[in-house]
């Protein structure tokens, strides 16, 4: 699972908003100057420029990403920038906070507020503050997912609550649903390629996503065409070893996550049934003591001790149920959904290996290999590159993730003990009080 | 006309246990100081536990327990020179008739009681079959409690039928029925909840009497619900061993997390397994509670002696008011009270002067009888609640130090089950930080 495009200067294309067809095929002499005429798009189209052409623009003045990764200049820059995202010069800084409920007429919903931070030079301003709602986020996944088909989206938390019966707009699953989205929106900037989405861009800037939103269907329609190249209905027959060792380990890895998932659920279930018992458990102790005349600050010592174990017990069973457990889920998503990356690369190969089939059979005298086979082998090599390089991160990004994770589960349980330690132990010299010293 | 005396005694508690004047063959000599004391001479122990099989007074076969009892004298002179162990087998049986024998001879005194006859509060792991190893194990520790108890109580461990019991294997049965203590064990007591209408108790009796029924009902509680803590405890703490499991499943895949994830794997076995340590500890403080839940019963038991007594005298002295009403108007010829007598005699003449002397005679001698008797009751009455109240006062004190140390170690145990709990946790989250 090494990279491809971080480490080697190899000029691999990588996919960009621009549809492939338009870019030109790697090994084909090309030079800045010969690509510059090639990217020359119609107006009509959002298609990416050069970093150094600004001049693109929506018809209602919002900016449009203007990095190009085909070209070599930009993916020199691309590369730096990955280099740089490790280390300490970020440029892109984005957050989500603020929930706020509105009531209308028709729905009540909640919107976050969405804080840019930026010098890059496809930003017009170094600071932006929009505010968006679920669905928005829900619309730049979707948006995502169609313009970098090759890479892994990462996942939003659940659209719909199914267990039990949560309250959409209880402080806790609020803020839950906040820091995940804030995860979301995170993972994006940290991406080389994501990041500088145009779609993206403008979930960042926009004052009106709704009009951008409806503008793009438009745009879309008018141009007939689809960005997403999955094409379909070609049956692979064999994925390559190492995507067959990403589809495994993608299996037994959301497998593992499931199960744990339930042993953590059953756990805070089981924490909650003794914190049932201890509640009643701590009074008896205090009545006890009402009965008693020596023993009757002792036994309300015990009691109170009891009763601050339960508050210790309560938080951290929140804490499981609000930051321990939707971090897992999010990760079942994510892995399913990279699953559906690689059936999309097993798709692209296998039109690849059907159209070359079909060309060898023809047994013609072609010195030159048909274009739409060569573009083809383009897709494949590019989304291969795209998907490695992307596992390479993920797993990275996961393993920092888990290790922040888990750590902090340790934490909260060192916590839980620490105050029932302090409580029991600062009954004992109540305990051992004798009634003549008092 | 004299109105039988059933007073309440006076509340200035005697500074030894005082010798019972229940007519019974007690030593007469006062209590044992605390050196005196037979555990001070004497080491005991409930050594070994053993199943047997016998034919049983139907004859038919049973399993039962048998209990060794050790004893050795401690010679206080000697230093070198240890005394032989003598050593007996009682069963259960044998230990509840001790007991019943100590309650009938000792109605003043809260004497310690058994441990539970069936094992009762059990939460799910713990067997409630009387043969299971661990509550056999239990109950030898109650038992030798028990005759602890018994031999540190100054006024108990002077009794010949318990030293017997501790150092005579053979006839001890025989010896202790033929004390005939049975016969003065009265039924009544056993009626638990019959109410007597007592006209004057001793209000501290009363209160006393309250208090053990609280005392009982927030104990029972109180393990009942401790029982079902431990039950739920020992959940959350079996289910954390399953991430042992999968933690080492999940290692298998990974390439740089794998190490950290299995090793913190580990330490979630330990965890799980550190319950069953943990809880067995507090059987020991549930023990605890339940000798002061059965000790509440024998403190009942002593205000419903006090009750019983109180009631026979002031049923006594009534007697004795009504026998000496009837002298009074046979003497006079005068009926004050309605008597079924009067009516009849109204109805179907008078008597002879000859049968009403007779009448008068007879009544006289009874009334100096019962004269005689309500003096004695009252005596009795009064010693009762003398001696009683100071074996209770001598209980109160032995009940909050032994609770105080039970809460103690009850504490303790919960500082000890947390610091391990940090220790755990903090060892998982090190093999987390390796991943």
């Amino acid at each position: 699972m090494s990279g491809g495009a971080a480490g080697t200067p190899k000029p691999l294309p990588s996919s960009g908003p621009k549809s492939l067809r338009e870019m030109p095929h790697p090994l084909a002499p090309s030079s800045s100057e010969e690509m510059g005429p090639a990217l020359t798009p119609s107006p009509d189209l959002l298609l990416p420029r050069s970093i150094a052409d600004k001049d693109l623009s929506l018809p209602n003045g919002t900016p449009v990403d203007t990095s190009s990764p085909a070209s070599s200049s930009s993916l020199l820059n691309r590369l730096q920038l990955d280099d740089d995202l490790d280390g300490e010069t970020r440029d892109l800084f984005v957050t989500v906070d603020d929930p706020k409920k509105h009531v209308c007429t028709m729905e009540t919903y909640i919107t976050y507020r969405v804080t840019t931070k930026t010098t890059r030079a496809e930003f017009d301003l170094p600071e932006y503050s929009v505010r968006r709602r679920y669905q928005d986020f829900d619309w730049l996944r979707n948006k995502l997912e169609e313009s970098q088909p090759t890479h892994l989206i990462p996942p939003l938390p659940e659209k719909f609550v199914v267990k039990g019966v949560v309250d959409r707009f209880s402080e806790e699953f609020v803020e839950t649903r906040r820091k995940a989205l804030d995860k979301f929106l995170k993972r994006i900037t940290d991406h080389p390629v994501l990041s500088f989405n145009e779609h993206f861009n403008v979930f960042l800037t926009a004052k009106d996503l709704n009009a951008y939103k409806k503008q793009g269907m438009a745009l879309l329609s008018k141009v007939g065409e689809s960005v997403k190249y999955v094409t379909g209905g070609y049956k692979l027959r064999s994925r390559p070893l190492e995507f067959a060792a990403i589809g495994e380990y993608l299996d037994t890895f959301s497998l593992k996550l499931g199960t744990i998932d339930r042993i953590a659920q059953r756990i805070i279930k089981e924490q909650l049934e003794y914190l049932v018992e201890l509640r009643e458990y701590g009074p008896v102790y205090s009545t006890w003591g009402g009965l008693e005349v020596e023993l009757s600050e002792p036994l309300e010592g015990v009691s109170a001790c009891i009763g601050n174990c339960c508050t210790a017990l309560e938080e951290l069973s929140e804490d499981m149920t609000e930051d321990f457990l939707p971090v897992l889920r999010e990760y079942i998503l994510y892995s399913e959904s990279m699953k559906n990356v690689l059936k999309k690369r097993d798709q692209v190969q296998a039109e690849y290996e059907a159209k070359l089939e079909a060309v060898a059979l023809k047994k013609e005298d072609r010195p030159k290999v048909p274009t739409d086979v060569e573009t083809c082998q383009d897709r494949v090599e590019c989304f291969n590159a795209d998907l490695k390089a992307d596992m390479e991160r993920w797993q990275n990004n996961k393993r920092q993730d888990f290790r922040q994770l888990l750590m902090g589960m340790a934490d909260k349980n060192i916590q839980y003990y620490e105050k029932c330690l302090t409580a029991w132990e600062s009954i004992i010299p109540l305990l051992q009080d004798k009634p003549e010293t008092k | 006309m004299e109105s039988a005396e059933a007073e309440p005694s006076d509340s200035r508690p005697e500074e030894d246990g005082a010798a019972p004047c229940s007519g019974l063959p007690p030593p007469e000599q006062p209590g044992a100081t605390m050196e005196e004391c037979l555990a001070k001479k004497m080491e005991i122990t409930v050594s070994e536990a053993e199943k047997r099989t016998g034919r049983n007074a139907m004859n038919m076969q049973e399993t039962y327990t048998a209990y060794l009892i050790e004893t050795r004298v401690v010679e206080s002179q000697s230093e070198g020179q240890c005394a032989p162990v003598d050593s007996l087998w009682r069963r259960y049986s044998e230990f509840e008739l001790l007991r019943n024998y100590l309650s009938v001879t000792y109605p003043h005194i809260v004497v310690p009681p058994l441990p539970e006859k069936r094992a009762d509060f059990v939460w799910h792991k713990l067997s409630a079959d009387n043969m299971d190893p661990d509550f056999v194990e239990r109950r030898r520790i109650g038992l030798e409690n028990f005759l602890l108890r018994v031999a540190s109580h100054p006024v108990l461990c002077q009794d010949k039928i318990f030293y017997s019991f501790l150092t005579q294997e053979g006839g001890w049965k025989e010896m202790v029925n033929e004390t005939g203590f049975q016969l003065k064990a009265d039924s009544r007591l056993k009626a638990l909840n019959a109410t007597f209408r007592v006209k004057n108790p001793d209000k501290r009796f009363t209160e006393l009497k309250h208090y053990s029924d609280e005392l009982q009902s927030v104990i029972s509680h109180l393990l009942r619900v401790r029982a079902r803590v431990a039950d739920r405890l020992y959940g959350v703490y079996k289910v954390h061993g399953n991430y042992g499991r999968v933690f080492s499943e999940w290692s298998a895949i990974e390439k740089e997390m794998g190490d950290g994830l299995q090793s913190a794997g580990h330490h979630m076995d330990v965890y799980a397994a550190s319950i069953d340590d943990i809880l067995e500890e507090e059987e020991h403080y549930a023990d605890q509670l339940k000798e002061y839940l059965f000790y509440a019963e024998a403190l009942r038991a002593v205000c419903r002696k006090h009750e019983l007594m109180q009631y026979d005298l002031e049923m006594a002295a009534q007697d004795l008011t009504s026998k000496k009403q009837q002298c009074e108007e046979l003497a006079t010829g005068t009926v004050r009270t309605f008597s079924l007598k009067g009516m009849t005699s109204k109805l179907f003449g008078q008597e002879t002067p000859e049968q009403r002397e007779a009448k008068i005679k007879v009544l006289e001698e009874q009334i100096q009888e019962g004269e005689e008797q309500l003096k004695s009751k009252n005596l009795e009455g009064r010693d009762f609640v003398k001696s009683a109240w100071a074996d209770i006062e001598r209980f109160k004190e032995q009940k909050n130090h032994d609770l105080k140390e039970a809460l103690i170690s009850y504490a303790v145990m919960q500082i000890s089950m947390c610091k391990k709990g940090i220790q755990v946790w903090t060892n998982a989250k090190e093999c987390f930080s390796k991943m």
